[in-house]
């Protein structure tokens, strides 16, 4: 965990006024997110972060919770890639550092932090969507959290998207 | 379309739906991504197949654990289904293309598979009713393999970039062209709003929803269909509804799965092979360099075009046959990150002088189409009405792959051509299904010894069965199958209403 702090720490700093990772609770939320997600992708970042931590320990004698900024970017940088949707690189490792930078923006950027950063610059959050409810009988009500709120139906307003 | 066209001209008829009415307004609302459980991730495990699904329109699809499928390991299938009242007739992307001649009679062209009993001659008088329906915008550009129709004239100028992509283009012998696109009417072209409300005005249309037709039965006597059971959806009621005449539009493999599972019409064994659908995924994203660093416009950036099917129209190409076709876009938004290798600071400084730059092409690419690719029915698997589901047994070619890496190749040279910076491509098209325009599997032909239906989209073994959804294709082409599909719809149901008529069915 302290690992995949410091990746989302370092990858997705606080920058012009827009929370970082960390303000917007992006590693305990991929924490959770992993937790429940199938093996392929608790593989990915189980492998992916031990690996991180041993080369650190390898390279700088640190873990990587422990690594600063330029120690960081000598483990990442050789990894990045440019990839298009749904075509992540195939190789593991390079699989896993581009993924996971794509899910701490993704977490960074549909949080409440983000969002309020948004509004009290004047700007349209971007994680707004149309939310379809369930089909009755929800066949995956179960994997709500308990205390989620039953979506009700009266609505005020709703935007048309096609 | 099949039910505008029958009650209009004075037949009753009764419409068997397997999902519920949807309704935009009651069933959805605006919320943050910030408000849902996984924070617009789509929920783990769950449509797994359906790229296209996020946690805002996960309730659309299918559930793939309610109706599941299966598919030879080693060889995945995406099989992207929606059941709402209109289907994904409320989602698709509207793109609106015929077919040409180049992929009805593809086997005169190039001697592969099998060409379509109709031309485009004899679709091209209702293509055209069928765009002034959904009203299609574009424009005409007298290009055989690209017909032009009945449009609604698109004199919008082309943006600077798409300029200097046509030149680049035109140097190549390369069109590039407008697209054309479904207008509809108030923001959705659907047979919701667009064939359905005609079709209950009449009078003579009955609708159901959620109802999920278990089977079909024939008189054992006349081998004619008379009979659909059906359960429904929510209480698990049985039920069925004896019928003069049985039109199926479940949506491609749905039709055939439920022909399948009754065994029915399948005397020529073709029932279930020549499955096809179209590549997508493979692609570019480019940047316009004079639109960087805050000097982004409309008029240089803000545009989209269609580049037609130009390979092996007059020349063969080196390592595969017949064609695609490239979506262009461009815009004034920002770019996405993953077009740049970078995190952090430097990230966002790239992203802030690129914002407004970016540009990309994405193929839509002909699937050949294989009698080994084909579906059948996994007797040891039921959905969650007990109803034996479909395994699908299909891969893509050497064809498909080669195509997919010749049009990201164009596709770079042309934008190098035109001065912009590719970024970053993929030769990979995305899984078999993924297109949603999976074709075939009933096909029609002038054989009924090597085809499912006639020309009229009519059964050759049962004359009172007809099957008017993206099963009765021959050759997939590389166009959007919606037009194709309502023309052929609306043509069958005129013949099949000329035939009550006449008694003869």
């Amino acid at each position: 965990m302290s690992t995949l702090r410091q990746l989302c720490e370092i990858m997705v700093p606080p920058l012009k006024g827009y929370p970082g990772a960390i303000d917007a609770a992006a590693p305990e939320f991929l924490d959770f997110l992993i937790s429940v997600s199938p093996p392929d992708r608790q593989q990915m970042y189980e492998s992916g972060l031990n690996r991180l931590d041993a080369e650190a320990r390898q390279k700088f004698g640190i873990p990587f919770d422990s690594v600063n900024e330029d120690q960081a970017s000598q483990l990442i940088k050789p990894w990045l890639r440019t990839w298009m949707e749904d075509h992540p690189p195939a190789e593991p490792f390079a699989r896993f550092i581009n993924v996971a930078h794509s899910d701490i923006r993704t977490a960074t950027i549909n949080s409440q932090a983000w969002s309020d950063a948004d509004v009290a610059a004047g700007e349209e959050p971007p994680g707004v969507g149309l939310y379809w409810y369930p089909v009755e009988p929800d066949v995956n009500k179960k994997y709500l959290p308990r205390n989620e709120p039953r979506p009700h139906s009266e609505k005020t307003q709703s935007k048309l998207v096609h | 379309m099949a039910a505008k066209i029958l009650t209009e001209k004075g037949i009753s008829c009764l419409m068997l739906n397997a999902g519920p009415i949807a309704n935009v307004h009651k069933d959805t609302d605006v919320k943050q991504a910030y408000t849902l459980p996984f924070r617009g991730f789509k929920q783990p495990g769950r449509l797994p197949h359906v790229f296209q699904s996020n946690e805002f329109n996960a309730n659309t699809w299918v559930d793939e654990k309610e109706v599941p499928y299966t598919y030879t390991s080693g060889n995945p299938y995406n099989w992207v289904r929606v059941r709402l009242f209109g289907g994904r007739s409320l989602f698709w992307s509207r793109q609106s293309f015929r077919l040409s001649d180049y992929e009805l009679k593809g086997k005169s062209h190039d001697g592969f598979g099998d060409d379509w009993p109709i031309s485009l001659a004899d679709l091209a008088p209702y293509y055209s009713r069928v765009e002034q329906i959904f009203r299609v915008k574009g424009d005409i550009d007298h290009i055989p393999q690209y017909p032009d129709g009945n449009f609604i004239p698109d004199d919008s100028p082309w943006c600077g970039c798409m300029q200097r992509l046509r030149t680049a283009g035109s140097q190549r012998g390369i069109p590039v062209c407008k697209p054309r696109s479904s207008e509809g009417v108030d923001g959705l072209a659907s047979s919701v709003n667009l064939l359905l409300p005609d079709a209950f005005r009449t009078g003579k249309l009955q609708a159901i929803p959620n109802v999920v037709v278990r089977e079909l039965r024939t008189n054992p006597n006349t081998g004619l269909v008379n009979e659909a059971h059906f359960v429904d959806r929510l209480s698990r009621r049985e039920m069925s509804v004896k019928a003069r005449v049985v039109v199926l539009a479940a949506g491609t493999l749905e039709s055939t799965r439920l022909l399948l599972n009754s065994g029915l019409a399948n005397s020529s064994g073709v029932m279930g092979h020549y499955l096809i659908d179209q590549i997508y995924g493979a692609g570019l994203v480019c940047s316009v360099p004079e639109a960087r660093n805050g000097k982004t416009s409309r008029e240089l950036m803000q545009g989209q075009a269609l580049i037609p099917r130009f390979r092996n129209i007059n020349s063969k190409a080196k390592n595969f046959i017949r064609g695609y076709a490239l979506n262009v876009y461009s815009s004034t938004h920002p770019m996405d990150p993953r077009a740049f290798a970078a995190y952090g600071k430097e990230l966002q400084d790239k992203l802030d002088t690129y914002s407004g730059s970016g540009m990309g092409m994405g193929i839509m690419g002909e699937v050949l189409a294989h009698y080994d690719h084909k579906v059948s029915i996994d007797k040891n698997t039921v959905d969650a009405w007990n109803i034996p589901v479909l395994h699908v047994d299909t891969r893509y070619t050497d064809n498909e792959f080669n195509m997919a890496r010749d049009a990201v190749d164009t596709g770079c040279e042309l934008a190098e051509a035109a001065g912009f910076e590719v970024l970053t491509k993929n030769y990979e098209p995305n899984p078999p299904g993924y297109s949603i325009h999976e074709l075939g599997t009933c096909r029609m032909g002038d054989n009924p010894k090597t085809s499912v239906l006639n020309k009229w989209c009519q059964s050759n073994d049962i004359k009172n069965l007809f099957v008017v959804d993206g099963a009765s294709f021959v050759s997939g082409g590389w166009q959007n199958p919606t037009m194709t599909i309502l023309s052929l719809s609306m043509r069958a149901s005129e013949y099949l209403s000329r035939q009550m008529q006449q008694r003869n069915l």
